[in-house]
């Protein structure tokens, strides 16, 4: 019986990580509706040049897959990854990082903020 | 007495295919009719159906291409003449480095691709049969009788330089080419 055990913590482990990562609700100290930003990542072509979790579209490698987004340290070439800077990266990349090739997609800050909520709470 | 029990599977088999099939059409006529497949842009498909609808597209596309003959491209005076018509008739849809694309570009379903990964994924000759026929139900437009099959292939040229274009080198690109 002892032997089961492992695996029950495991599954437990793994339902654990999938409230953790798959929810639709933002982490703690995240503002905006992940939702509605899900649905905002589509209406401005992100997934045109990024895969994103959860947004079908073609496997693509132009700009970076977005998946590990919220566990990566620094963006846009070296800030501090914080929900404000990476609302003024999806607004405009290029007054971060002049040499990016990403565009300003035109979005505006609410669904900037809605994007960004979605993409940390992956 | 084993004939008969051959036929009563081989009966069976027959009548359970027979109702699937009208229970499926009977499925198929109430989704159609009732208004129920939701039909927005905004209504992503399931990533199998995208999946298979892309596979489709490449054999498509490599299929009806192996017939066509890519000439030697990249002539300075052609590089420039495609860039010209890629910035008046491809960039508003499929954007550039640095570049986005119009408004009517970034939230069509299925969203246009950059082509700057374009010459990555497509031979020059199925760039070309994609640009001079478009791809039904896509919205990708066909050329073939907007533009002349001279001004198709300057375009293909102009898109297989366009990964070594750094955004300004782009934005000069398309500034130098003026109106086609």
């Amino acid at each position: 019986m002892s032997a089961r055990r492992p695996a029950l913590g495991v599954a437990l482990l793994a339902l654990a990580s999938l409230t953790a990562c798959g929810s639709d609700r933002a982490p703690p100290g995240v503002v905006g509706d992940p939702l509605r930003g899900k649905e905002a990542l589509a209406m401005y072509a992100c997934h045109s040049c990024h895969i994103i979790p959860g947004v079908t579209g073609p496997k693509v490698y132009v700009g970076r897959p977005l998946d590990t987004l919220a566990e990566r340290n620094t963006i846009a070439g070296g800030l501090p990854n914080t929900q404000e800077n990476l609302v003024r990266w999806i607004r405009d990349p290029q007054s971060l990082e002049p040499r990016t090739a990403m565009p300003d997609m035109g979005v505006t800050e609410r669904d900037a903020i809605d994007i960004s909520a979605y993409l940390l709470s992956r | 007495m084993l004939l008969r029990r051959k036929r009563l599977i081989i009966k069976s088999v027959f009548a359970t295919l027979a109702a699937a099939a009208v229970a499926a059409g009977v499925t198929g006529v109430a989704v159609l009719f009732g208004g129920w497949y939701n039909i927005a842009a905004t209504a992503q498909h399931f990533p199998f159906v995208y999946s298979i609808l892309h596979k489709g597209l490449e054999y498509s596309v490599a299929h009806h291409a192996s017939a066509v003959r890519a000439p030697v491209l990249g002539a300075p005076a052609q590089l420039r003449r495609g860039a010209a018509i890629y910035g008046v008739h491809c960039a508003q849809c499929h954007g550039g480095p640095g570049v986005a694309p119009a408004p009517i570009g970034r939230s069509m379903q299925p969203v246009p691709g950059p082509l700057v990964a374009a010459a990555e994924h497509w031979r020059t000759r199925e760039l070309y049969w994609i640009t001079r026929h478009g791809i039904k139900m896509s919205g990708m437009p066909a050329w073939e009788y907007h533009l002349s099959d001279e001004d198709i292939w300057a375009t293909v040229a102009f898109v297989e330089v366009l990964p070594r274009l750094t955004p300004a080198a782009y934005r000069e690109a398309v500034a130098q080419g003026g109106a086609p």
